[in-house]
């Protein structure tokens, strides 16, 4: 990386966030010590902080637009200031969610290329946690909010599965599908979000995304990439994801995804703050059309793996017949193929939020009939766990007029654990203060 | 095709698909496992370098390169130009010239001194004289081969 500064967190709270990563990404020195094997001369992985110089000095979008960009968070208002920590909090929370999630099912990974791929990945979302934190350790927020920047590392360092602050992050991992349909469908969202986050008027934040912008490009092909390989198998009647397994676990994440953006009428505040170029509703939109772009071009690699003789006009042709006409040829049918849900399918914030709309959008009349659709279009082992049992409890109460819909959207799953990575890792703090010199007593 | 204004942006994981396309029109054979191993190698490296040029919201060609220096007796940081290729219903429109100075301009960003490319005399008369136009010279470096 070019014209790039790094620094590292005071002692600490990088011994915290080393022990935290001892936890809950225990193969950490098993990444390091293959890392010439699976990325022969790719620049060797850091836990550290990374700025980037040169960016753009000037506020480039809301109300602001012109005047420089804020390097101190005591030049905010502490209104920006609140927004600003918010969205700290929830990118420190999402980066070491998804460490938490990915680290239940590693090892279940069929290819040990596949696997590593992950597990750089997992390295780079703790890197990328870390560069959250240098955020809130590197500035004085007293000024301008209540929060200080160590409590807020300490409360994120405390978080797990259950506990974090998008709802995606709160799902657990049943299969290595997981793993690589959450790398293309989430860590998807979570570029938007950086790149959005470019522009931030703060100055220090800004910085921090072309680095994390440049790590998560590969993320996001460590999820395609096995997705492709795993459909031309399928079309072949060979390996062990087969087609309906991955439409499933789309059913599952693409919702989650679209959460993660917020309500679709939102976002208008960021704007105005020059914290964020586009408002909720329009980023969504982006990213499902990148979404159904990636499905085109996986159900057209299954068309051409099915049928390996004609040309890729045919298979384009042969596609268009199948999923747009609805018609059968060769035996391949649109059942064969992969679809996104409609958008208000299975939402939990937002104008859908809580709705009982199945797959196309159209409403279920009882919440018997949707439980059973949700069993049959989720992935078994997720529609029968805690945290869509949750959401079934939530949608009754919803219907029954108990709770309000707009007040279900707050109500996180709070997965309480039983049990635990480790025993240890539970109610402790993370970060210790270091012994002081002692004079020889003791 | 359509016709309207050529824009570059990086190489994406969404674009393998269509750079399968340009390869097949090129090469005759669809190739995905090449290409998806390929632009996850770039996108490790560095996923802002290698570009793509879109017309109308479609890949109609692509460069892909990288920054390497201390090989080959060559201690200068140099950009190399390890792949590309332009829709051959897109040829004679400039793609691969806007490519070409898209990537130039990358190199020369991330400290690049010079620009290396390899080509072959017999079978890639045509590229030649596209890198040639490009402003690039053949140099005392040699291709030595060992067949095994």
């Amino acid at each position: 990386m070019e014209n790039v500064r790094s620094s590292t967190l005071p002692k600490k709270y990088h011994d915290a966030v080393v022990r935290w990563g001892q936890t809950f990404l225990p193969d950490y020195q098993l990444l390091l010590d293959n890392w010439e094997k699976f990325f022969p001369h790719d620049r060797r992985h850091e836990l550290c902080a990374y700025r980037q110089c040169g960016m753009c000095d000037t506020i480039e979008v809301g109300d602001m637009a012109g005047k420089p960009k804020f390097e101190r968070a005591s030049e905010m208002t502490p209104d920006h200031a609140s927004h600003l920590l918010k969205a700290i909090k929830a990118q420190a929370s999402t980066e070491l969610g998804s460490i938490q999630q990915h680290q239940l099912t590693l090892a279940r990974a069929p290819e040990e290329q596949d696997q590593f791929w992950v597990l750089r990945m997992m390295a780079e979302e703790l890197r990328h946690g870390y560069q959250m934190f240098s955020l809130l350790l590197e500035d004085d927020w007293k000024a301008v909010s209540d929060t200080k920047g160590e409590d807020m590392v300490e409360e994120v360092l405390q978080m797990r599965t259950g506990s974090h602050v998008l709802g995606a992050f709160n799902v657990d991992f049943d299969s290595f599908v997981d793993n690589i349909v959450f790398c293309a469908l989430i860590d998807r969202v979570g570029k938007y979000q950086l790149a959005m986050q470019k522009v931030s008027a703060y100055k220090p934040m800004s910085e921090s995304m072309p680095p994390m912008l440049q790590e998560e490009a590969f993320h996001l092909a460590t999820g395609v990439v096995p997705i492709r390989r795993w459909v031309q198998s399928a079309a072949r009647g060979e390996g062990y994801v087969g087609m309906d397994l991955l439409q499933k676990i789309i059913n599952k994440w693409y919702p989650r995804g679209l959460d993660m953006f917020g309500d679709e009428r939102g976002g208008g505040s960021n704007v105005r703050m020059g914290l964020k170029p586009m408002k909720n509703g329009e980023a969504a939109a982006q990213y499902t059309a990148e979404v159904e772009q990636l499905i085109g071009d996986l159900n057209l690699r299954y068309v051409r793996a099915r049928f390996p003789d004609i040309s890729r006009q045919e298979a384009q042709e042969r596609l268009a017949l199948i999923r747009d006409e609805g018609e059968a040829v060769e035996g391949v049918t649109r059942d064969d193929l992969l679809r996104l849900p409609h958008p208000s399918f299975f939402r939990r914030r937002g104008i859908y939020a809580y709705q009982m709309l199945d797959l196309d959008g159209k409403p279920v009349q009882d919440l018997e009939e949707y439980k059973k659709l949700m069993l049959r279009v989720l992935p078994e082992a997720y529609a029968t766990a805690r945290d869509t049992t949750k959401y079934f409890d939530l949608m009754r109460q919803v219907l029954a007029g108990e709770v309000k819909a707009q007040d279900a959207v707050h109500i996180l799953p709070n997965l309480s654990r039983v049990g635990g990575v480790c025993p240890c890792s539970r109610a402790v703090r993370w970060v210790v203060d270091e012994p002081t010199s002692g004079n020889g007593h003791g | 095709m359509p016709k309207g204004e050529i824009t570059l942006r990086p190489v994406s994981e969404l674009d393998i698909e269509s750079i399968c396309g340009i390869d097949e029109k090129i090469v005759g054979k669809d190739r995905p496992a090449e290409w998806e191993r390929r632009i996850a190698y770039y996108l490790r490296r560095d996923p802002e370098l290698s570009l793509v040029a879109v017309e109308d919201g479609t890949v109609v060609g692509f460069m892909l390169g990288e920054v390497r220096g201390g090989e080959f007796g060559l201690e200068e940081t140099s950009g190399w130009i390890e792949v590309l290729g332009v829709d051959p219903e897109c040829r004679g429109r400039a793609v691969g010239r806007r490519l070409l100075e898209g990537m130039l301009a990358n190199f020369k960003k991330r400290g690049a001194t010079a620009v290396r490319t390899l080509v072959s005399e017999e079978s890639q008369k045509e590229l030649l004289g596209f890198f040639e136009a490009g402003g690039f010279k053949s140099t005392p470096i040699r291709t030595l081969e060992c067949r095994l």
